[in-house]
């Protein structure tokens, strides 16, 4: 198998669960009627995978809101804060701890089940870091970022093991503030390990928009067996380092910019592939996009989507690989 | 007196209703559903309400909030001739992210960026209101430049932000902030910043000129930096909590604004340990004639916990000013 196509988690919400949510969040519908919606949405998502013959798929988090607020909303110890800015003119809610990290019960096993009950492709499970759940939290309890880093290690560990209980082979630990200390890169492998630690499942963290040049002396050290980058927002800029100093993992190879409304054309992308292959063997790349499609449209998305496969597929037809 | 300050940006949407107008406006104008000219009214209405929070809680030297900036290093370099505005980048580790600006020609500044917006923010505060640009250090360590020399591209940034002070300057701007987080991640480059600083100090005329660090310590440097043409020194001595010893033990001859409000979490700071620690300055450190701010700029927390610290910063200024 070869350049396997897959995505890196989340995907826009219709505008009818877009709807439904804010009027959940007013009281006026039940969570059962939300419920029903975000299945209607993740079962459209998963169709539209499959129709499309990605390899691995993801349930596009139709169900959570922000990456790191979610899990924040199901742990003990930990509030959600008010609005602040993202970028642009984007904004999101943040952790906010104020006590001991507790897990009542796993968070997202009862999704990945029922979506992966509905595909007989593989559905990648979904968590956020421990690294990016600290960095992106407010700390009123712990003493130290070190503290809180590894205090959210432990309950995602709980998470990732429960989650290969119910027979996720692939789990995916989102560290998308991995770059933002370079002199914490000790402590996000550290976490990373304490989270990924003993499971049989494949692994990967995916990362993104982050000073790359820095950490890339850490990314053989990271105890996963695959890196899911950002790569064409940064204009490839990484390839050359690549080159130099190899990459002893999977890589997973963001060939689609997710921030930008214009879709690539298959050439493009097609391009970009094939700049990948001169350095990765078929067999460990992976294609997907930079990063989550939640910012874009559905339109979009589909879009980038199909381009992305007819890309991919272009490429290992012209090469005879299967 | 020790007076009080901001850093810069401050939330420009709250979780109310109400306070989320400009998000709105925002999203109206991207599907051409509002002109530009209602933005730009929405926009004015919320820098109005941004200068009246910071007065209320006693901020005696207010900004705009940076309400209109995209991002902190685009809003001022896609003014600039020879540099185009490209892909996301992470912005230090704050969790938000900036347009990186990328050279592609030499540097030109091709006129004013930011005094339309000074003037109207000054017009609607009672006293001064502190004009804030990009400096060139900052703005040159996180662009794309590829294959020109370093030193090159801070010398056009510098002559880009010293002809924007000039035109601030001439605009009535009488205090001016020149931002250089840059430098806490890169000591080394001090000799950098000052060849850039020196170009933009030279036309701040009469202006009050301050350069302000933020997101670490210049503990290293901090002489360096002191002896720059300058007229006060913005410290963020939280996330850079390592200059404090520098501070007790070389001091300073300039005033600084001390960054003592924690801008970076929602943990409300205890005023009397802020104050405390300030006045163990004393002798070392000008501080009658220094500031007390938060740490950075206030964007990084929800708006209200933003307006609390506000009043942290006001009361931490009149317990030091008690203990002098």
């Amino acid at each position: 198998m070869s350049l396997l196509t897959t995505s890196v988690g989340s995907f826009p919400k219709p505008p009818y669960l877009a709807k439904a949510r804010t009027q959940h969040s007013k009281g006026e519908i039940p969570d059962e009627a939300l419920h029903a919606l975000e299945e209607r949405a993740t079962t459209e998502w998963i169709r539209f995978q499959e129709d499309l013959g990605i390899d691995i798929l993801v349930d596009g988090e139709q169900y959570r809101g922000d990456m790191a607020t979610y899990f924040a909303e199901n742990l003990g110890g930990c509030e959600v804060s008010g609005l602040v800015r993202s970028y642009g003119n984007r904004y999101y809610k943040k952790p906010l701890v104020v006590g001991e990290l507790e897990r009542p019960g796993p968070i997202t096993v009862a999704w990945w089940t029922w979506a992966q009950g509905i595909t007989e492709r593989p559905l990648k499970g979904m968590l956020t870091g421990p690294y990016t759940m600290m960095d992106w939290s407010f700390n009123e309890h712990y003493p130290s970022r070190e503290d809180l880093t590894l205090a959210f290690a432990n309950v995602l560990h709980q998470e990732a093991r429960d989650l290969e209980r119910a027979g996720a082979r692939v789990i995916q630990i989102d560290e998308p503030a991995l770059s933002a200390r370079t002199d914490e890169l000790e402590l996000v492998t550290k976490a990373l390990g304490v989270v990924t630690r003993g499971l049989t499942a494949k692994t990967i963290t995916h990362t993104c928009y982050g000073n790359y040049d820095a950490v890339y002396p850490f990314f053989n050290k990271l105890p996963v067996d695959q890196l899911d980058l950002e790569m064409s927002n940064s204009g490839l800029d990484l390839l050359e380092r690549f080159r130099r100093e190899p990459l002893k993992k999977e890589i997973a190879f963001g060939v689609i910019d997710v921030h930008s409304h214009v879709v690539e054309s298959e050439d493009v992308v097609r391009d970009r592939i094939e700049r990948a292959l001169e350095i990765f063997s078929p067999e460990k790349l992976f294609i997907d996009p930079d990063c989550g499609l939640k910012t874009r449209t559905v339109q979009e998305a589909e879009a980038k989507l199909r381009v992305m496969v007819a890309a991919t597929r272009a490429v290992k037809e012209e090469r005879g690989l299967r | 007196m020790v007076l009080t300050t901001v850093v810069g940006n401050y939330p420009r949407i709250g979780d109310a209703f109400e306070e989320q107008r400009l998000r709105r406006a925002i999203a109206k104008f991207e599907e051409e559903k509002v002109t530009e000219t209602e933005l730009r009214e929405v926009e004015r209405s919320v820098v109005r309400e941004v200068v009246a929070d910071q007065i209320s809680a006693g901020i005696a030297l207010p900004t705009d909030g940076e309400v209109t900036w995209y991002d902190s290093q685009s809003h001022f370099a896609r003014h600039l001739d020879g540099v185009e505005v490209n892909g996301l980048v992470r912005y230090f580790d704050t969790n938000t992210y900036y347009r990186q600006p990328v050279v592609k020609g030499s540097i030109a500044w091709r006129g004013p960026a930011l005094v339309d917006e000074w003037r109207f923010a000054s017009s609607v505060a009672p006293a001064s209101l502190k004009a804030v640009v990009t400096g060139p250090y900052t703005l040159a360590s996180l662009s794309k430049a590829d294959g020109r020399p370093r030193r090159e591209v801070v010398r056009e940034f510098a002559s880009a932000v010293a002809q924007e002070v000039r035109a601030l300057r001439e605009a009535g701007a009488d205090h001016i902030q020149v931002d250089e987080p840059a430098i806490t991640r890169a000591q080394k480059d001090v000799g950098l910043l000052r060849e850039g600083l020196e170009t933009v100090a030279a036309e701040k005329g009469s202006a009050w000129l301050c350069v302000f660090t933020f997101f670490g310590d210049v503990a290293g440097i901090l002489g360096d930096l002191a002896a720059l043409p300058i007229d006060n020194l913005g410290l963020d001595l939280v996330q850079g909590d390592r200059t404090w010893k520098a501070l007790k033990e070389d001091g300073s001859d300039i005033p600084l604004t001390l960054g003592l409000v924690d801008a970076r979490n929602t943990r409300r700071d205890d005023p009397r340990a802020l104050a405390k620690a300030a006045l163990a300055l004393k002798g070392n450190v000008p501080l009658e004639e220094s500031y007390v701010s938060p740490s950075n700029g206030l964007e990084f927390l929800p708006r209200a916990k933003a307006r609390e610290k506000l009043g942290l910063v006001a009361e931490t200024a009149k317990l030091l000013e008690a203990g002098l």
